[in-house]
């Protein structure tokens, strides 16, 4: 399995893409309140464009357009029953984009519902939900990414429902909040607490992303690494958005959060790519310097 | 032995930021049935707890399940305090607020932190929920009478409606009856200046102190 082997080549940094809602924005794709999911049914083309974009800038792996395809967020949007022919469309227009020897990642991203006291989630809800996603994803991916996910319980049991449908490699990030005491997320685990849980899951590759900038997901590597000996996948954002007129604009110059992923590279993460604000341009400077090692 | 009423304002402020629930309500029931003055157990007591815990909130000690079980323990004895307050003294309330999340965005979990918020500091809160149309908003918050409009908007799609409520009030010459406040990731200062909005805030514990100054002008 390709990913596998990239993982044992210890010369080999794997690149992600970069930011895919905010792509769809930013190209002026998408209508305000609409999920960027159902695009994979409704303007098919430019989500295959999109993805072709990130793979043309040197991509070794991309997402499916399926960050917010779980039941439970679905039905948020009243697009629960679609679930289906969303999941199937989306993996239908990233293999159309994706070129011999790269891969197809499955992207799961968090089901915006939180437990008690903050919402009234179940863990038995979570995990029904994540494995109904993995299920329809399995057969169109070459491994699975769980990301943007804010609460250690809810990435448990989105790992385990991953690792109870599918053998195929896993990346789990957590997204964290910078506060006086250190890294943690908005539901108080701290990242140790975080790494030291995925660690006993069996997770393939540890990850974080979104939220941070840059800079400070530099500083988490920082001490992330002195915690763990498994591979490590970072995604920050390009700073804050500002939003001028009707755009939003990520400000951060391309060159600087280059710099930080390149002393993220520097410390010994093994993944890397972009998140919210970053584009196939971020993507393709990246690429540069990676190639340089 | 008979507790000095410092002491009990003390066990109430505790028991509020060690979240426990069970003794919050037991002093509230003691302090209606030995005929405390209730304006003070609230004041003097839990409130002074839920501003505690919103302290150790921003200080990064406490995160979003110990911020919600505070305010909802504190809601509690509010709602067990409140029936037996003297009359003339439900000015308790310091204020109406109407709150709600724009049309076309169903982002509700900040929305509502800051409402729970917003209640367990005194305020009577009318949440409305998410994917609300502006006009309903200003509709509601007339016929409340509301001091405070709050409007969040998580997506930089959506956040065009916050601006939207402002242009209604000032279609039908409403904005001096209104504060208007912003909430929700992408808003920024800036934001609201374009909007004209009286500011935003970026949690739910600057929310109730923006709320608090608007209303104390």
């Amino acid at each position: 399995m390709l990913f596998n082997e990239w993982l044992k080549n210890n010369s080999k940094i794997v690149l992600f893409d970069g930011g895919f809602g905010t792509e769809l924005l930013r190209r002026g794709i998408l209508e305000p309140g609409k999920l960027p999911d159902i695009l994979n049914i409704e303007k098919s083309d430019m989500i295959v464009e999109i993805h072709k974009s990130y793979y043309d800038a040197g991509s070794d792996m991309c997402h499916s357009n399926t960050f917010g395809s779980t039941p439970l967020n679905l039905r948020t949007h009243s697009l629960e029953e679609k679930i289906n022919e969303i999941i199937e469309k989306a993996l239908d227009n990233i293999q159309k984009a994706c070129p011999p020897g790269r891969l197809v990642v499955g992207d799961i991203g968090p089901t915006g519902k939180f437990r008690p006291p903050v919402g009234n989630a179940s863990s038995e809800e979570w995990h029904s939900s994540f494995t109904t996603q993995t299920k329809l994803l399995e057969k169109g991916v070459d491994l699975f990414h769980i990301e943007t996910i804010s609460d250690l319980e809810e990435m448990l049991s989105a790992v385990r429902a991953v690792k109870k449908v599918s053998n195929k490699p896993l990346i789990a990030s957590i997204t964290y909040k910078k506060t006086k005491r250190g890294f943690f997320t908005i539901m108080g685990d701290p990242l140790e607490k975080c790494i030291n849980t995925l660690e006993n899951e069996n997770v393939d590759v540890i990850g974080t992303n979104c939220t941070l900038g840059s800079g400070d997901m530099l500083e988490l590597v920082k001490q992330a690494i002195d915690m763990t000996d498994m591979p490590i996948s970072v995604k920050p954002n390009a700073g804050q958005p500002r939003l001028e007129g009707t755009k939003t604009h990520y400000d951060q110059p391309i060159e600087e959060f280059v710099r930080d992923i390149q002393e993220m590279i520097n410390l010994g993460v093994k993944i890397v790519g972009g998140c919210c604000g970053t584009t196939p341009e971020t993507i393709s400077e990246i690429r540069k310097i990676i190639d340089l090692i | 032995m008979l507790l000095s009423q410092e002491q009990i304002f003390k066990d109430m402020v505790d028991s509020i930021v060690n979240l426990n629930e069970e003794t919050a309500i037991e002093l509230a029931s003691k302090a209606i049935k030995d005929n405390m003055n209730l304006l003070d157990v609230i004041e003097k007591g839990y409130a002074i707890g839920i501003q505690k815990v919103g302290e150790l909130w921003e200080e990064g000690e406490f995160f979003l399940p110990e911020l919600m079980r505070g305010a909802q323990i504190m809601q509690n004895c509010l709602d067990l305090l409140t029936p037996h307050l003297e009359k003339g003294s439900e000015k308790i309330s310091r204020g109406t607020v109407v709150i709600a999340t724009i049309e076309g965005d169903i982002h509700s979990i900040g929305k509502t932190i800051v409402g729970t918020m917003l209640r367990a500091y005194g305020f009577k809160v009318f949440d409305l929920g998410a994917d609300i149309p502006a006009e309903k908003i200003v509709d509601v918050a007339i016929e409340k009478d509301a001091d405070v409009i709050g409007v969040s908007a998580l997506l930089t799609t959506t956040m065009f409606g916050q601006k939207k409520i402002i242009e209604i009030l000032n279609e039908r010459n409403l904005l001096d009856r209104f504060k208007v406040i912003l909430g929700g990731a992408p808003v920024t200062s800036s934001w609201v200046n374009e909007c004209n909005a009286d500011g935003f805030a970026e949690n739910a514990i600057d929310a109730v102190k923006l709320v608090k100054s608007l209303l104390d002008k």
